[in-house]
């Protein structure tokens, strides 16, 4: 027994030969904020999507509370993604359906709830965001960060165990940023178990409960805030944070 | 001398059974063939990115050879040959427009499997990457998120298919299709009047095209996915301007 919520043991994982995630391990503890921070191709968005049981892994394990989920089957795991929200960097929105249906369709299609219920309690979920009026339009119709807040509320409405992040400011205009961190923020507070990839380091220092460096498919250095930004142990993790401050 | 166009007889053969008849009957064979060609098309287009190679192999083949044959020689197969070979078809139900429309759809489909196929690779794969973090199943992914989004890219080029295969109908005249060319040329050869029976007949092609056209437009506009207050001034955007005299 563990209280981890989301795990991952000596994860691997490579594409068309290229290793991607060599042997990574971490542990998420119940209402813990995880933020990964590294260069581009380190692997952060492949432990994501590992995580989300999007990808399979070539060696090791993903364990979501006591179970382990990866090497399952398909069917198996579409059921059991519904428990990991994913937030995508470019918001993905299901572009066919306005705000509303976009937090309804898994609802009705995974949670099998009915219309009225569905209605109900995607409204709710969009009211916490703050995008109640926007109900009815479409993702084309949005600024980038509303599309990021529906997307987020999106994945909130079907009550994950965990929360994951995928640079989910990295594709929105500079002032469009703080509304995004502040919903993630107000989410971090009420407890939410959260892995986030991201450059903000102010948030990350507010917010996270540690930091995690990934360089070249591993982890290369773990540690709480203050200690991460004041005394990094690794000279990459220091040359990496003086390039994005 | 040239012969002047004679008004009266123009009007005549406009409003006559068998050019009014003609016209339906390729109407109708066009829309039936095109339907036919989309329900087979789709799981072609499927087909052809299947992970079982039988699937992707008979894909490819059916596609490759029904693009290959020519039209005219399918129509004379289908009707000559298949009575022939399968007792079946050597009945009184088999009339020469079923054997068209067996004909046509058969060689639609290859065209609409193709149509299609590129439809569903033009969807953002993010959208079903983020169907799948949500848990919706592949056939519910299909059905809410992609499929919608395909549409609108499959339209312009259905609209073509329909326009080629409304002409193409009057092929269907050798097996003894009366569509609406046959007709103008059996009136022509009775009539010896060429401009005015001619002439009805292109009539006839632009009103169906016209028809088809604005069925498209109205169609192109449903799959836009904006809310209707948006929709509306979009459009009256530039008349409006230009009004202000």
């Amino acid at each position: 027994m563990t209280d981890a919520v989301l795990r991952a043991r000596d994860v691997h994982k490579s594409y068309d030969g290229l290793a991607v995630l060599q042997g990574v391990s971490l542990e998420v503890g119940r209402g813990e904020v995880k933020v990964i921070i590294g260069p581009s191709g380190s692997g952060k968005s492949t432990l994501l999507r590992c995580l989300a049981l999007l990808e399979p892994v070539d060696a090791g394990a993903v364990y979501l509370g006591d179970e382990q989920l990866s090497g399952r089957r398909e069917k198996e795991l579409a059921a059991h993604r519904s428990e990991v929200g994913m937030v995508f960097q470019r918001f993905n929105l299901f572009q066919n359906m306005t705000a509303l249906d976009n937090v309804t369709v898994a609802l009705r299609d995974v949670r099998r709830l009915p219309k009225a219920d569905a209605r109900e309690r995607a409204i709710e979920f969009l009211d916490r965001v703050g995008l109640r009026d926007k109900a009815d339009q479409y993702p084309e119709e949005l600024s980038g960060g509303q599309q990021q807040r529906v997307a987020i509320a999106r994945a909130l409405v079907m009550r994950p165990k965990a929360m994951l992040f995928d640079e989910p400011t990295s594709a929105l205009d500079v002032e469009l940023v703080r509304e995004v961190l502040d919903v993630m923020e107000g989410l971090a507070r009420g407890g939410m178990t959260m892995v986030v990839v991201s450059h903000e380091l102010r948030f990350a220092h507010h917010v996270a409960t540690s930091i995690l460096m990934m360089d070249e498919g591993r982890i290369i250095e773990e540690a709480p805030p203050d200690e991460f930004f004041s005394a990094p142990k690794q000279e990459r993790t220091r040359r990496f944070l003086a390039l994005v401050e | 001398m040239v012969a002047s166009f004679d008004t009266h007889i123009f009007w005549e053969v406009l409003r006559s059974g068998p050019y009014w008849r003609g016209a339906l009957l390729a109407i109708g064979l066009t829309c039936s063939s095109l339907g036919a060609a989309c329900l087979i098309g789709f799981p072609l287009a499927l087909g052809r990115s299947s992970r079982l190679f039988v699937v992707r192999f008979f894909a490819f083949l059916y596609s490759w050879f029904f693009r290959a044959t020519p039209t005219l020689l399918l129509l004379l197969i289908v009707w000559d040959v298949f009575p022939q070979i399968w007792g079946v078809f050597a009945h009184n139900w088999y009339t020469p427009f079923f054997a068209a429309f067996i004909a046509l759809s058969l060689n639609e489909a290859a065209y609409m499997g193709e149509i299609i196929r590129a439809g569903l690779l033009a969807v953002d794969p993010g959208q079903e990457l983020a169907a799948r973090a949500l848990g919706m199943k592949r056939w519910q992914i299909l059905r809410r998120v992609v499929v919608p989004q395909a549409v609108r890219i499959v339209i312009p080029p259905t609209g073509n298919e329909f326009i080629t295969l409304l002409k193409l109908t009057s092929l269907a005249s050798v097996i003894s299709v009366h569509e609406l060319l046959t007709s103008a040329n059996e009136q022509a050869s009775i009539k010896f009047s060429y401009q005015e029976v001619y002439g009805a007949a292109l009539v006839y092609y632009l009103v169906m095209v016209s028809i088809l056209m604005f069925l498209q437009s109205r169609l192109e506009r449903r799959f836009t996915f904006r809310s209707r207050a948006r929709r509306a001034p979009a459009q009256l955007s530039v008349p409006v301007a230009h009004d202000a005299r």
